[in-house]
Parts: C-alpha cells; sequence; structure tokens
C-alpha cells in the first residue's frame, strides 16, 4: 500500500514512532545529560541497522545517518524480547566514546526480523580515571571507564542482571545509569509497538519496502543538492587550539570532491592520532556518522524539507587514514571527541563554502564550553557538584541575515538553566550573563555575538570544570570579505590584580569571592563589512552589539551624535576599502601567524612524514618537530626539523618525506 | 427572561450562542468577520439574533466573548512600544532566553526579532539574592537617569524585571513607583505584579506580552463596552481566559496576557462540557479550522493545564489549557515535489482566498477540495448560505495536481487526504507520548469547520475506536465561554525543601495567595457566589530540572503534616515518569491556588425521541472512499432524532461543517443530539 506519492504517510508514521521513543526517554529517563541537555538519541532502523527515521523535537542531532550494522553483526543471535547493547567506541563503532551508552532492539514479525530500533543515552559517570569519565589529559581508552562490547542486555524481555551488576559495580552513579538505561530501553518497547503496528497497517513487506523507500528519496533528495554544486576539488583545513594539555595545534583537513551528484570526502592531511582524548573513533567507516554531521546541516540548510535518513549518506564516501585523529587505533583515548567533533564541522562548512560561496554562512562559533562547579555551601557544609549554563556563542553571518547572538547554527539544541534556579541551588552569584559587544566577526553580515558569563564563588578549593575549550587561539572565520570573530577565554578575577588568564584550560581551581568569567567565540561574519548599511551599523552601535570604535575602524561608519555622518562615512570607506581584506576566509592573525611558519606545504609535510611512521611514534614526533621548529628561529622546514630530532632520538625510525 | 450569549470571534466567522435561562433555548448564529471593521460583526450579530430569536439587547444578562486582538497584536506585531529595565550585568535576557532554538539541523536556524529591541533595554544596579534578601539597593540616582533616557524614546510604556524578584518585589514596586512620579505618561508592568514566577526569561516575558497587547486589548475593551452599552445591552462584558476561565472587561484591561489564548482554550472547556453531557471521560479534542489543528486532551473529565503554550513567536508561561496547534487545516495546500511525492501544507490557502470550490479566488489543491472532490462536500447549503460550494472547481484543481503525480484525480484526493491525516498522526503521537495515555480508551471529538470531516479518518488512523460529534460542531468554543466559571490563578514561588522548618513559609504564601484570590473574585469580578479554592504545588526532586503540579490539601499545611504532600508527590511522579524515588530530597518550587465561582450550567432538555431507530436518508450519492467508488447515504443532521441509528459509509451534512463517516463505523444519535459513532472491533 506504500508506493511513492503517499511515501509521506509512511515517513509520518515513522517519525511519529520516533517522537512516540524521545518523548517516552524523555519523560522516564533520571539523569540531567537526558533532561537538560538532551544528550540522546532514539531511532528506527531497518533490518540491517540503517536509520530510516529520527525525532525532530528532542534529542542530539548527530545520528541520522547512522548505520548499526557492525555492531548488530557482533552479537550472535537475536530472539523477540531481546535488547542488545554497547559502549566501547572500538567495537562496531556505534558508540564514539565510554559514556555513550547504545541499545538496539529487533522487531520481529512472524519470526523475521522486520526492523531494528535503536538509541544512545549519555551516562553520567562509567567509571575510569575521572569523575564524568571524560577528561582531555586521558591518554588512552582504559582510563576511560568500563566497556562493554556489544551483547545482549535483555533477553526474553528480562534484563541480565549479571550484566547491570558489573556496571553498577565499576560505575560513579549506578542509580543513575540504571535508570536511564530503563527508560531507554522503555522506550525501545513502545517503539516496538508503534513499529508492529504500522506492519499491520502496510503489511511486513509494505512496511519493509516503504522504509527502503524512505532511504531512497532521501538519497534522491541528497542527489538533487550537490547536483545543484559546481564539480570540483574544494580544499580547507581548521585548527583545533591544542592537540592535548600544553599541546600544539591539532589541524583537520578535507578535500571535498563533488562530481555530478556525488562527493568524497577525503580527510587525508589530518593530525596523526593524538596522545589525548581528542581522538575521534570512525573504524574506516566510509559514512561514520561523526564525519558526516557537518554534511547534514549543510543539506538540511539547503532544503529543510530533507529526510534525515541514512539513505542521505549514500552519495558520500569519506576517506580518513588510520592512525590519524579521525579514526585512531585502539587504544586511543575518544572521551572528548566532542571538541573534535566541532572542529570537524567547521571543517565541512568550510569546504562547502567553497563550494557554494552564494549559499552558505561564515563560521559559527563552533566551541560550547560546558560548565560544571564543585563547590561547598556555607549554610550547610554540604558539598554541591551542578551544571552551569554552557557558554555557546553565535551563528556565522548568512547569506541574507545576521548570524543570530548567542547560539546558533550546529550549538542550536543547547539549553541553560535560568539565573534564578542556579542561585537557588548553587552557592554562586552571577555577576553577568549577556552577550559580548564586538565579538561577532564584522561583515555585510555580522557574525553573531559571543556570550559572557561571570559568577563569584564563596567556598574554598571550588573546582570550575569546563569542558569543550577551544577556540580561543583560532578564531571563527569570516567568508567573502568577512572578518573573523572575537576568540573565546576562561578567566579568573578579570582585570584585577589576581588575574588569571586559561585560555582553552578545562579545569581549575577557584577561591573564595573569585570571579569566574567565560566567554564564547563569536560566529564570523560574511560579505565586506564596509558594505553593511550604515543605519544597521548605527542600529548595532545603538543596541550595544557594536562600539562606535568598531563600526569606524571596522565598517568605517562614522556616528556623531547618534546619527550617521554619511559625507565622512562614505570618505571614510574610501580610504579603508582599498586595504579591505578579499582573500575567501578571513581567519584573524593568529591563525595568519601560524600559517606563517606552518603554512601548507610544511603542515602537509607533517602530515605525510608522521602517516609513514608507526602509529604509536606519531604524537610523539610531531611534538619533537614542533618543538625543534618552534627553536629554529626563523623557521625551518619538517625536513630540518625531523633530522634534527631523530639527531635527538636515533631510536625514530627514518622514512622518507615524499611530496603530499 | 434572560439571555447569556457566547461569542467567539475566528479568521473566517465570529460564531454566536444564546441560552435562555428560564427555558434553556439555545440558539446559534455564524455572521462573516468583517477584519476591516472590527467589532462591527458583534453588534451585526447581535441585530441578527434579535431578529431571528428574539433576543432583545435589553434581555441579555451575561455577555461572555473570546476574542483574537490580543494574539493577533502579537502576530502582526502592532503592539506598543516599550522599554525593558533590569538588573544590571542581565540586560539580554530575552535575547538569550532558555539558548535552544527551533529548526535545530539548520545552519540559518535564528531568534524570532523580540518584542523590545536591545536598545530600548536598560540594566540598573541592584541586587536581591535567592532568599529574597537585598544585596544591593536600588540606583535611584541611575533610574532617574534612565527614565530621562526612555523618555527620549517615544515609548508607550515600561517593563522593569528584576532578578529574584519573585520573591521580593520591593524593588520593582520602587522602581515602577520612581518612574511614574518622573514619567506619568506611561504606563508601567512589574514582572512581580504580573506573575511573580521563579526563573526570569519566563517572568520577564510573561510581563512584556501583557505590556505588548495592554493598550490595544484595553482600548478594543472600552469599544465593546461603549457598544453593547449603546445598544442597551444591561451587561458588561466578560473575556475567556487562557485558563479556560472568565474575567470582566475591567480586569482583562490590565490582565492583559490572561486572554491571549481565549478562544482555544474555550474551545476544549465547550468540549469537555458537551462530552460530560453525553457521558464521555477521556477525549481527544480535534478542532480544525481553515489554517490550523487545535488537539487536547480531556482525562477524567478534566482539561488538562500546562505552562509554555506557544503565542505567536513566543512561549506564554501562564497556566492554560494545553493546546496543541498544528499548521494543518481544511486550506492547507497540496503539492507534489520533485521526487514525485505528495505534500500538504505547510502553506494554507486560509480563509481568503480559501479553497479553490469556495470560489473566492483560491486556485491551488487543498483539503477541502479533495473532500469536495470526492463528492462528500455540497450536499446542503454552508455556513448558513454564506459561502457556496463549486465542485467543478475542485475537480479542476486535484485534477491538475493528478496529472503532476500521474495519478487517476480520485485516488489524488484520496492520498491528499491521507496525508493530512499522517501528518495530524504525528502531533498526536507526541501528545500521547508526553502524557503516557493510550488512545484505546479515548473518544476523538472532532469540532470546527473541517473537524467532523476528517475526524473518523484519523480515529481510525490512530486506532481510537470511538468518535463523538457534538449536535453543533461550528460553535463549541462559543459554547465554552458561554459555560465556563470565574477563575483566577495565583502563585507563590516558595522553592523550599518539604521540610518541616518550611512550614513557616509555606502557610504564609497560602495566606498572601488566598487574600489576593478573594480580593481579586469578590472585589475585581463582583462574583458573589460559593467560591472554590483549588490548592496546589509545583513539586520536584532536588537536581530536577522541571516540576510536577501535584494537588494538596490546605489542612495538610495547617496540620504541619508534610508526610502526605512527600507521598502525594511521590505517587504522581509515579504516574507520569514511570519511577520514583521515596529516599530522595522533595522540593516544593511554586505554591499555586485557582480561585473560581462556578457559572450555572445549561439544563438542557433532552431531545425528543426518534419514533424509528433507524435513520432514513435523504437519499444516495456517490463518493470516492477507501479506494473504491461508493454510493452511501447522505443524512441531514436536523434530521436526525434522538436514538436514531445508521452505519457507515454515510455523509452527514449540516449547516455548519460535513460529517464523513467511512466503513466500520456505527452511528448513533444521542438525547442531546450527538452523534456517537465507534468502530466495529474488526473494522
Amino acid at each position: 500500500m506504500v508506493d511513492k506519492v503517499t511515501l509521506q504517510v509512511l515517513a509520518n508514521h515513522c517519525r511519529a514512532a520516533a517522537e512516540n521513543m524521545a518523548y517516552t526517554l524523555y519523560r522516564t529517563a533520571h539523569s540531567t545529560f537526558v533532561k537538560e541537555t538532551e544528550d540522546f538519541t532514539v531511532m528506527v532502523m531497518d533490518k540491517t541497522g540503517r536509520v530510516v527515521a529520527v525525532p525532530m523535537d528532542l534529542g542530539a542531532t548527530w545520528y541520522p545517518g547512522m548505520n548499526y550494522n557492525r555492531a548488530i553483526d557482533l552479537v550472535d543471535e537475536y530472539r523477540p524480547g531481546d535488547i542488545a547493547f554497547t559502549n566501547d567506541p572500538y567495537s562496531g563503532y556505534l558508540a564514539t566514546h565510554a559514556p555513550d551508552t547504545h541499545l538496539w532492539k529487533p522487531i520481529f514479525h512472524e519470526g523475521e526480523i522486520v526492523c531494528f530500533v535503536g538509541g544512545h543515552v549519555h551516562n553520567t559517570d562509567m567509571g575510569g580515571a575521572v569523575p564524568a569519565s571524560l577528561s582531555r589529559s586521558l591518554t588512552e581508552i582504559h582510563q576511560e571507564g568500563i566497556r562493554f562490547p556489544p551483547m545482549t542486555l535483555m533477553r526474553d524481555g528480562v534484563f541480565d542482571e549479571k550484566v547491570l551488576a558489573i556496571m553498577s559495580m565499576n560505575v560513579r552513579k549506578p542509580h543513575l545509569n540504571m535508570g536511564d538505561l530503563k527508560a531507554l530501553a522503555g522506550a525501545l518497547n513502545t517503539g516496538e509497538r508503534k513499529i508492529l503496528a504500522m506492519v499491520r497497517k502496510f503489511g511486513a513487506k509494505g512496511f519493509m519496502d516503504g522504509l527502503d523507500g524512505l532511504m531512497d528519496y532521501a538519497e534522491h533528495q541528497a542527489r538533487e543538492i550537490l547536483r545543484s554544486m559546481p564539480d570540483g576539488d574544494y580544499v580547507f583545513a581548521d585548527y583545533a587550539d591544542e592537540d592535548g594539555v600544553d599541546g600544539n595545534p591539532c589541524r583537520l583537513k578535507l578535500t571535498l570532491t563533488i562530481k555530478g551528484d556525488e562527493a568524497i570526502l577525503d580527510f587525508t592531511g589530518s593530525d596523526p592520532q593524538l596522545g589525548s582524548s581528542l581522538n575521534v573513533p570512525t573504524g574506516s567507516d566510509p559514512r561514520h556518522t561523526l564525519l558526516l554531521v557537518g554534511v547534514y546541516y549543510v543539506l538540511y540548510t539547503l532544503n529543510p524539507q530533507l529526510m534525515l535518513n541514512s539513505g542521505l549518506t549514500r552519495p558520500f564516501t569519506c576517506i580518513a587514514p588510520e592512525g590519524t585523529v579521525l579514526n585512531p587505533s585502539f587504544p586511543a583515548a575518544v572521551g572528548m571527541r566532542s571538541l573534535t567533533c566541532a572542529r570537524l564541522r567547521s571543517l565541512v562548512f568550510g569546504a562547502f563554502s567553497l563550494a557554494i560561496p552564494e549559499r552558505m554562512p561564515a563560521a559559527p562559533a563552533g566551541s560550547s564550553s560546558i560548565v560544571n562547579v564543585m563547590t561547598t555551601d556555607e549554610r550547610t557544609h554540604r558539598s554541591v557538584i551542578a551544571a552551569i549554563n554552557p557558554v555557546v556563542g553565535g551563528g556565522g553571518g548568512m547569506p541574507h541575515r545576521d548570524g543570530p547572538n548567542g547560539s546558533g547554527a550546529d550549538a542550536a539544541y543547547l539549553k541553560n538553566t535560568p539565573i534564578e534556579i542556579t542561585e537557588t541551588e548553587v552557592p554562586i552569584q552571577f555577576v553577568h550573563y549577556g552577550l559580548l559587544p564586538d565579538s561577532g566577526g564584522p561583515g555585510r553580515w555580522r557574525g553573531g555575538l559571543a556570550t559572557v558569563m561571570e559568577f563569584k564563588v564563596f567556598a574554598p578549593n571550588s573546582r570550575i570544570t569546563v569542558r569543550n575549550r577551544d577556540r580561543s587561539i583560532f578564531r571563527p572565520w569570516g567568508t567573502l570579505g568577512g572578518l573573523s570573530a572575537e576568540t573565546s577565554n576562561f578567566i579568573i578575577n578579570p582585570g584585577a590584580a589576581n588575574e588569571r588568564v586559561l585560555g582553552n584550560t578545562d579545569i581549575a581551581i577557584a577561591e573564595p569571592g573569585d570571579i569566574i568569567h567565560i566567554h564564547s567565540p563569536g560566529g564570523g561574519g560574511r560579505g565586506s563589512a564596509l558594505d553593511r548599511e550604515p543605519e544597521r551599523v548605527l542600529l548595532d552601535v545603538e543596541r550595544g552589539y557594536v562600539s562606535a570604535e568598531m563600526a569606524k575602524t571596522r565598517y568605517g561608519v562614522v556616528i556623531v551624535e547618534g546619527a550617521v555622518d554619511l559625507d565622512a562615512t562614505a570618505a571614510l570607506r574610501a580610504t579603508l576599502r582599498p586595504n579591505a581584506h578579499t582573500t575567501h576566509f578571513h581567519f584573524g592573525p593568529e591563525r595568519d601567524a601560524f600559517e606563517q611558519v606552518w603554512h601548507a606545504r610544511n603542515y602537509d609535510d607533517l602530515t605525510g612524514l608522521l602517516s609513514a611512521l608507526p602509529v604509536h611514534w606519531r604524537f610523539f614526533v610531531k611534538t619533537k618537530i614542533f618543538a625543534a621548529i618552534r627553536d629554529a628561529a626563523n623557521a625551518g622546514d619538517v625536513e630540518t626539523a625531523f633530522a634534527a630530532v631523530r639527531r635527538d632520538y636515533p631510536q625514530v625510525p627514518q622514512v622518507m618525506l615524499t611530496a603530499a | 427572561m434572560s439571555w447569556r450569549i457566547g461569542v467567539d470571534i475566528g479568521g473566517t466567522f465570529i460564531d454566536f450562542c444564546a441560552l435562555e435561562t428560564g427555558t434553556n433555548r439555545f440558539e446559534t448564529i455564524k455572521v462573516l468577520t468583517t477584519p476591516d471593521e472590527p467589532g462591527k460583526e458583534l453588534l451585526d450579530g447581535l441585530g441578527l439574533l434579535h431578529e431571528r430569536h428574539g433576543v432583545a439587547p435589553e434581555e441579555v444578562a451575561s455577555f461572555v466573548h473570546g476574542t483574537t486582538v490580543g494574539i493577533n497584536t502579537i502576530i502582526q506585531r502592532k503592539g506598543s512600544r516599550l522599554a525593558l529595565i533590569t538588573t544590571a550585568g542581565f540586560e539580554d535576557v530575552i535575547e538569550l532566553a532558555r539558548l535552544r532554538m527551533p529548526e535545530m539541523y539548520s545552519l540559518f536556524c535564528a531568534r524570532p526579532e523580540q518584542l523590545i529591541p536591545r536598545d530600548r533595554i536598560y540594566g540598573v544596579r541592584q541586587r536581591q539574592l535567592a532568599s529574597g534578601e537585598i544585596a544591593e539597593p536600588l540606583d535611584t540616582d541611575a533610574l532617574a537617569g534612565i527614565v530621562e533616557a526612555i523618555r527620549t524614546k517615544g515609548v508607550d510604556g515600561v517593563i522593569v524585571s528584576f532578578l529574584h524578584a519573585y520573591r521580593n518585589g520591593v524593588h520593582e514596586a520602587q522602581a515602577r513607583a520612581l518612574i511614574t512620579e518622573l514619567a506619568p505618561e506611561l504606563f508601567v508592568f512589574t514582572t512581580s505584579e504580573v506573575w511573580p514566577v521563579i526563573r526570569e526569561y519566563e517572568r520577564t516575558t510573561t510581563a512584556i506580552l501583557n505590556g505588548y497587547v495592554h493598550p490595544r486589548v484595553a482600548g478594543y475593551l472600552t469599544a465593546l463596552e461603549a457598544a453593547l452599552a449603546s445598544r442597551g445591552v444591561p451587561a458588561g462584558p466578560m473575556l475567556t481566559k487562557s485558563n479556560g476561565g472568565v474575567m470582566n472587561a475591567q480586569t482583562g484591561k490590565r490582565a492583559c496576557v490572561n486572554m491571549l489564548l481565549s478562544g482555544t482554550a474555550s474551545g476544549v472547556i465547550g468540549a469537555a462540557w458537551l462530552a460530560e453531557q453525553a457521558g464521555v471521560r477521556n477525549v481527544l479534542t480535534l478542532d480544525i479550522g481553515g489554517t490550523s489543528a487545535d488537539l487536547a486532551l480531556i482525562i477524567d473529565g478534566q482539561p488538562q493545564f500546562g505552562t509554555g503554550e506557544v503565542v505567536g513567536d513566543f512561549p506564554l508561561f501562564l497556566p492554560s489549557v494545553s493546546v496543541t496547534s498544528i499548521g494543518s487545516g481544511g486550506g492547507s495546500i497540496a503539492w507534489a515535489d520533485d521526487f514525485g511525492v505528495l505534500k500538504v501544507g505547510p502553506e494554507s490557502a486560509g480563509s481568503t482566498p480559501g479553497p479553490a470550490c469556495y470560489g473566492r479566488g483560491g486556485t491551488r489543491a487543498t483539503v477541502t477540495d479533495a473532500m469536495a472532490a470526492s463528492g462528500f462536500l455540497g450536499h446542503t447549503p454552508l455556513a448558513y448560505n454564506q459561502i457556496g460550494m463549486d465542485r467543478a472547481r475542485a475537480d479542476a484543481v486535484i485534477g491538475e495536481l493528478a496529472g503532476k503525480l500521474g495519478l487517476a484525480p480520485q485516488a489524488t484526493a484520496e492520498a491528499i487526504i491521507a496525508v493530512a491525516v499522517s501528518e495530524m498522526f504525528v502531533e498526536v503521537n507526541k501528545l500521547v507520548a508526553r502524557y503516557g495515555v493510550d488512545l484505546r480508551e479515548f473518544t476523538l471529538m472532532p469540532f470546527g469547520g473541517a473537524g467532523p470531516m476528517l475526524g473518523c479518518f484519523l480515529a481510525r488512523e490512530l486506532g481510537i475506536p470511538r468518535v463523538l460529534v457534538p449536535h453543533r460542531p461550528g460553535v463549541v468554543s462559543a459554547l465554552g465561554g458561554l459555560i465556563a466559571d470565574v477563575k483566577g490563578d495565583f502563585i507563590q514561588t516558595v522553592f523550599a525543601a518539604a521540610v518541616p522548618d518550611s512550614l513557616p513559609t509555606l502557610r504564609e504564601a497560602l495566606a498572601r495567595l488566598k487574600t489576593d484570590g478573594l480580593a481579586w473574585i469578590r472585589d475585581d469580578q463582583r462574583f458573589a457566589g460559593p467560591v472554590v479554592e483549588i490548592l496546589t504545588a509545583d513539586m520536584r526532586y532536588h537536581g530536577q530540572s522541571f516540576e510536577i503540579e501535584v494537588p494538596l490539601s490546605e489542612g495538610w499545611l495547617a496540620d504541619g503534616d508534610l508526610a502526605p504532600i512527600t507521598e502525594a508527590f511521590h505517587r504522581q511522579h509515579l504516574a507520569i515518569y514511570d519511577f520514583n524515588d521515596i529516599a530522595a530530597e522533595v522540593q516544593i518550587v511554586n505554591l499555586r491556588l485557582v480561585v473560581s465561582g462556578a457559572t450555572p450550567r445549561p439544563n438542557l432538555a433532552p431531545a425528543a425521541e426518534a419514533q424509528t431507530a433507524t435513520a432514513t436518508p435523504e437519499h444516495m450519492i456517490d463518493v470516492w472512499l477507501d479506494g473504491a467508488k461508493r454510493e452511501v447515504a447522505l443524512y441531514h443532521r436536523d434530521a436526525l432524532r434522538n436514538g436514531h441509528r445508521f452505519t457507515g459509509p454515510a455523509v452527514v451534512a449540516q449547516q455548519d461543517t460535513t460529517v464523513c463517516i467511512p466503513e466500520g463505523f456505527e452511528a448513533q444519535v444521542d438525547a442531546w443530539l450527538n452523534l456517537h459513532l465507534s468502530l466495529r472491533p474488526e473494522a
């Protein structure tokens, strides 16, 4: 009964099943990760594990193109009433860090599996070296908590108590894990009921054929979008500030090749796998969902009618060489892959900006700090651990409007907590929570402003953790003449004698009376700021988004007594225009200076050389070469630096530098 | 002899219900709206009621109406020019909102333009703590400077919102006094007077919405009072509220934010009363108009209430009847995408030009056209002859779309209905999952112009076994206004642990609620009858981010016994979320008091019983239904009598709508002329 014309009916029924599962999970889960951060997903899959439908109202945005099949195949047998699970990032490449626990359930009809339903929750803690199991400083997966390979969690509708007991024994908040797992299992049972109703309505064959139809539909939509882009190779690189604590920058590089209705995403040239937990495990899967999250955003932006399912990944092929940050080898740590994933998304946005400049925005802020405070309540002397607001930056300037302030683009799913609620529950006092003037990249369409949050602590040894800190060195880029945005920062006691500037550090101990200041990056600008209507610049000044000083220096708008001086503006703009920035991207002075030394050839030489080394040497040698080049006063080349490293460490295998 | 009149103003029509109190005579009419002369239709309607049904203006003892003037002011952005004063350091409260944006997969996601732009938002130094303690005095010198600046901005009014003002409104009151003194031409609303609830964004937004619509709503109500008086209507007008109750116009002029959802809420109140009369406890209401469909659950006879309903681009954080609105209605446009997949909506032909078959300039196929082309419509004059039905136009636009899809016209019409129903299916499923209810225990009640057209199709899709079509589905909202109680909501944020130490705080809050509530209903509303007070608390486990509302007994607080309070919470938590945690600390975030005074319900006499059990169709008509052309019975609603039965497939035509009944449904008419349709289990 499902034909092409009425495919939307099946699509709606599948989406209803997905939304139903999501609400059930959201309603019954226990942890704040599910309730507040909505760090969970649910999905309907076909009988091989390809995702066919996801909710649009609730949950995270990363997995509509996911494929469960490698993990599904690692479990020997499925019976009706079974639920399988895993949280191991290296078995089936489904869970992408240990706190994420994925469950899946086969749906049987007359003895045959017609499809699967599945989903994940981010557990508050999975054990390991640090509370919450996540820290940039961890170096191997074994420090990141207990891992369960794909196995049966529920048989004939009954949980395997042994598995639950082992998990409970090894994690710090077992009741939260148990509550969330049961809520997710409940959601999958809801999904099963909805699927069986669909099988009754459409017939088993009609249902299964219909799922194929929905994936074909998404594939068609994706191909139509690709066909609308000019063929070509589009090369882009972006950098994470540091590859570990006190580290060097980490480059991600992408060669996007568009040919007809297909695209290749070649990540060759990205850094070797890191000695920190910033690695992104993708298992050499040419369509791994983490490599394609940026693509989902691009496709959806270009066609908001897009079906979000794994069919849309079919025209894409990813290449991420093994032993690199985007395809690390076991047992590399992966806990903080979310920081790298943010860079990965901006990398993809940048490459598409080259392919279709007229349709893409500038870079979004691209770094959302997740803030936690551990302090003592002076009234009760009790220790309090609480999640404070995420500090999120604005979107990039769009082809038709400014980037939204304080959130947007790939961070738009995050929520905050009211100041009044936090102050009631946590013994801290906010001083400031608002937008940061002048932080958005100037442009014809301005980038969205950064958010600034400041609060005061009152107890000794208050511990502040700020995860996902990035973009404190390298700015969100502007495009088409638009300028880059302001960087982020983490400062204790800003402007005071005892100020401590912490940049991308993710943990600090504060003293009583200390003011903690965190601000996000802003969004990049798009188009020349000299082309922005003077009235709009004036409005920005009136609204406090842009200072009069910046209006003058960047936008060339002269404001006198609250009005635009048109003649002075025209004259100023005429003098500024010859020196205006004209290349496709504007990265800002930090990246420009870095690339003076580490220009594309040098970095390509580096990654080429490192890729020839055995995996366990790569990060070590990268660090040494960076040091050698830093020491060589005016920047030697990689070959010379490598030779110097081998002089100090003759154990380093000799490899030949090949042209990248 | 006196009459009570309920009125609902919609996009296309304005509906009137009139009830004669002595005899329980009940009359309804429908008038086209006159967008260019707002208010004129009210007088037209009153004239028509007099002319047709003998309702003399001087005999109107009560006049209750639902109006869209508030919500339209917000949607059309035609409200007042406001300034906002916040605690310094928190001026971006409305722009940051709660961060999360709709369309989270789009790089072009954006926030709606705020009702107060940032250049009219000012921070002033002052600070209260969560305890209510004042940590920093209000800087009155700075405030005076701000007022001076505001006066140069040409604003109409000022909203004052300080952190933790729900706990201590002294600084807000002080600020209001100073502003009024320095700038008497400006109206001022503070968050602690509009809705003193914890959560700064929510509280501020509610106060802003109130100020934004205030001048228009007040002006409208003043004009309405004058108009009614000019016709000699002795009753002062009453307004339906988002909470399903009513208030008088005098209160409505200042508490404007309370009437933003007046029409949708009274639809659910009307539906709940009709359901009760028909002996049905669990109902899914489906009110479909031209551009939207409103869904609501009535559980065990009670409409559901919530906060955070969306008004225009903004969430409304007052207790409101929970209604889910979908942009899918009789006017939703069907189209084919480039892959050859049929889509319905989100674009709508609305009331102008409307569906092609209305012959008012519509040229694209809509859901109503699909119904017409399938043969369901046009068997009786529509809307008391105010709208024509041109089947040929429907056939033409459906035929055109059929050509694009490569389908037969009938199959195309049927596919449009299937897709439209499946859009509603998604939203109902979300609603059901949110409440955790089982639809098999529910009855679908379709109303509005297009509800009965699609109701049975949706019921069948959802597995709802029963459908209840009220006697006059077009006037349910107007009826809701007529029977709604006088009702006010009061809140005090206490944020206290449920432990004995908190008792003084809780008792003090309760005393304040009772004082405020009684003053409202007795002094403001002049309600003299018995007052019902319902006390509830918003409670949660420590560390949770949202609360659930738990009914409390006043005695529990008086006795100082917290055990029944926490037990009631644990029980309700288990019922809603499938788990509870007896060992965890329980918090009481807010105490709420609902104060209401009952409006007498009409005591309608049962209709005369039919002489035969079998209804006689007018004649047979050809329709396209479930993949085939069928000859089905056409009934006129006015000819259906108490006790009549018939079976689907059938079509029931009536003045204000058409009821489409597919095969498998058994129909029975009850004593109040409601149509009960039940799906045979095997169907």
